[in-house]
């Protein structure tokens, strides 16, 4: 496994952790257990601690060749799935309020960096899993 | 519909190389171990200037490293 499959596996494990813990949140605020809004940046750090952990944790790979056309070829193809899960979360978090609470309702302005972080995990998230899928599909026998 | 097939004759001549692992081909041809891998499987096509490269290190054509198989399916 090399630092990019490290770095995509931690990425999608801490995304599912922080995603598991806002829906409990969301569950907990739903049935008025006393939870605070506060409470709700917890799961966003954690979710983010991917990013952090892979900076921390995940040195260089060893050997004089780290990096090749394949490893290009990969990366360009994440890149392109994130763009697409952006460009897909965007439609849909945008007409989502319209679809919910109707067309003469308002929003508040905090949907707006909301929508952005959001985008921001869509964006890691779809490109990790692209990482893992490729390198998965293509590293599974033939090694001596 | 055609589906393209690329086959390769890699792991015979790496063992007809004096047993040369995946490791030291790769060194060879200034690639990481894993396309090596990815490509002896049949699971990634190699640029034609790696092909090239691989095919030079085993001192034959490119021909006799890849074999390329057109079928219809």
């Amino acid at each position: 496994m090399n630092r990019a499959q490290k770095i995509s596996l931690t990425m999608v494990i801490t995304f599912l952790l922080g995603l598991f813990l806002g829906v409990i949140l969301i569950v907990m605020r739903f049935f008025d257990l006393g939870v605070p809004k506060i409470a709700f940046l917890f799961p966003v750090f954690i979710a983010g601690s991917g990013g952090i952990i892979s900076i921390t944790c995940f040195k260089k790979d060893k050997g004089a060749i780290t990096f090749d056309e394949r490893d290009k070829l990969i990366e360009k193809n994440a890149n392109l799935a994130g763009f697409g899960a952006v460009y897909l979360y965007v439609i849909v978090m945008s007409f989502l309020p319209i679809g919910i609470l109707g067309e003469e309702a308002s929003i508040p302005v905090t949907w707006c960096p909301v929508l952005l972080i959001g985008a921001g995990f869509c964006q890691a998230f779809a490109q990790s899993i692209a990482i893992l899928v490729q390198y998965g599909r293509r590293d599974k026998d033939g090694g001596e | 519909m055609a589906e393209n097939n690329l086959n390769n004759q890699i792991r015979r001549l790496r063992f007809e190389n004096g047993e040369m692992t995946q490791e030291q081909l790769a060194d060879k041809v200034g690639v990481t171990r894993q396309t090596i891998i990815a490509v002896e499987a049949g699971k990634y096509a190699p640029s034609l200037p790696l092909a090239f490269r691989i095919a030079r290190t085993f001192n034959v054509s490119v021909e006799q490293v890849f074999q390329y198989e057109d079928s219809q399916i």
